[in-house]
């Protein structure tokens, strides 16, 4: 028909509205993220991996704008593909994210994207850094994306340190079905990576089979 | 024949000489003989193997930290012969190469893909006045995804080949006979098969016993298609099957 405007979402900006978090444990991390990609109101993915590799031992998860992140994980990825083989051995979390850093800086007005560098190495062990704004801070843990507003009080309450793996693993399960639940942009599984010295494992879980509480 | 006006340059950089000839792309040859080694090729029905020597000529010096063979992707290896400083300059290109080709494309650079791209930035130092050749040569080996091992060579002209075995460096041309003679009949090569050859080709024109500690060795097979050199105890072990054969 004359006239017709296109739908709202074709001219919303993609952004993966989201819950991500990652905790360290002894002896590696645990990253975990939910799955909705959303264009205003509109879901336009309900299963995105939003839990990106940079190496072999070294994850991060993304939020914000989908593409800017994703832009911004597989330019740190190239880079180290290469430093890898320069310095002949696994590259440090610490560098992944610094790369990722350095680019969140230098573009912070024209990206709007928070990635979460997790990883192991032979160094330090597991290690989460957070990256927001250009900052670089490593932490214990660390949550981000819209969801994570809702959870704050949760993780900080029931965070303790010395967690084993499949504590950390439950930790991470029960705080992305909290967000997932009260937050309107995260949504869908939960993807769960867990990395150790021994390698990294990938996991996901269907919506029914997330924790549920006290009004489900 | 015509003196031809380039007034003597040819010599100098890399324009014609009125017979039609590259002279510093000949000298980068002889370049590459300068450094005295030499480095073999030989690829096996499922695997591919790079022998070069370790000549460590200073009592003072480390000899962990000499080393020819290098790692350009997780699963392209490749051994360098010649000027050592010309080497690692084009092995960080060619690590670039590939990082750039995976960011670009989103899939592992293959072999010969590399192979040509290094011989084509090699070509073009054959066409510009203000860069010389480099002199050294590269020999790629890789598990291709579709073609099984891989073994290529890529030199200071520019020009690449895949080869089923092949050998640079000072000694190459002896090593090169001894690889034709041994692979006339067409072989099928077991993986320590495919070493031993390697060894007892370099062994054969350099007339020497070698050590496990004067032995380089790199390759990827198809149980283990990550590029990878031996240790010391796995040389020995190659080492003894050779003895014990003869």
């Amino acid at each position: 028909m004359l006239g017709e405007a296109e739908p709202q979402w074709l001219s919303e900006e993609v952004k993966t509205g989201t819950t991500i978090i990652a905790i360290e444990f002894n002896g590696g991390v645990v990253l975990g993220s939910d799955s909705r990609v959303s264009a205003g109101a509109s879901v336009v993915n309900r299963v995105m991996n939003k839990l990106s590799p940079l190496h072999d031992k070294i994850y991060c998860a993304l939020s914000g704008s989908a593409a800017d992140a994703q832009t911004i994980a597989e330019m740190v990825n190239y880079q180290l593909d290469v430093h890898s083989m320069e310095i002949g051995e696994d590259p440090q979390v610490r560098s992944a994210a610094t790369l990722v850093k350095n680019i969140s800086y230098k573009y912070k007005e024209e990206l709007s994207a928070h990635l979460i560098v997790a990883g192991w190495d032979r160094k330090d062990g597991g290690q989460v850094f957070a990256t927001l704004n250009g900052l670089l801070t490593k932490q214990p843990f660390a949550v981000g994306g819209s969801g994570s507003s809702y959870v704050y009080g949760f993780v900080d309450a029931e965070y303790r340190k010395g967690m084993n793996k499949k504590e950390c693993q439950q930790f991470v399960v029960n705080t992305l079905s909290l967000a997932m639940n009260r937050d309107g942009s995260s949504g869908g599984v939960a993807y769960l990576v867990t990395i150790d010295e021994h390698g990294t494992e990938e996991k996901v879980i269907l919506g029914n089979d997330l924790p549920t509480f006290f009004d489900q | 024949m015509s003196r031809g006006s380039n007034a003597g340059f040819d010599r100098h950089i890399t324009i014609f000489s009125p017979e039609g000839r590259l002279y510093q792309v000949e000298y980068a040859f002889k370049a590459i003989s300068q450094s005295g080694l030499t480095s073999i090729g030989v690829r096996g029905s499922d695997s591919v193997v790079v022998v070069t020597q370790k000549k460590v000529p200073d009592k003072l010096l480390d000899s962990s930290t000499v080393t020819n063979m290098f790692h350009l992707t997780p699963r392209i290896g490749c051994v360098m012969t010649g000027h050592n400083a010309d080497s690692r300059s084009q092995v960080h290109r060619a690590r670039v190469e590939a990082g750039e080709w995976k960011y670009k494309f989103g899939y592992d650079i293959t072999a010969d893909v590399l192979c040509r791209r290094l011989a084509d930035i090699s070509q073009v130092y054959t066409q510009n006045a203000e860069m010389r050749p480099l002199g050294c040569c590269m020999i790629l080996v890789a598990m291709d995804p579709q073609h099984g091992p891989v073994l290529y060579k890529c030199d200071p002209a520019g020009y690449y080949c895949g080869f089923r075995a092949t050998a640079v460096g000072a000694k190459q041309t002896e090593a090169n006979s001894y690889l034709e003679k041994k692979l006339k009949k067409k072989p099928e090569l077991s993986h320590d098969r495919a070493v031993q050859m390697a060894i007892s080709c370099l062994a054969s024109v350099l007339s020497m016993d070698f050590k496990a500690s004067e032995l380089e060795i790199g390759v990827v097979t198809k149980d283990k298609p990550k590029f990878r050199t031996l240790s010391e105890a796995e040389i020995e072990v190659h080492l003894v099957a050779i003895a014990e054969r003869e």
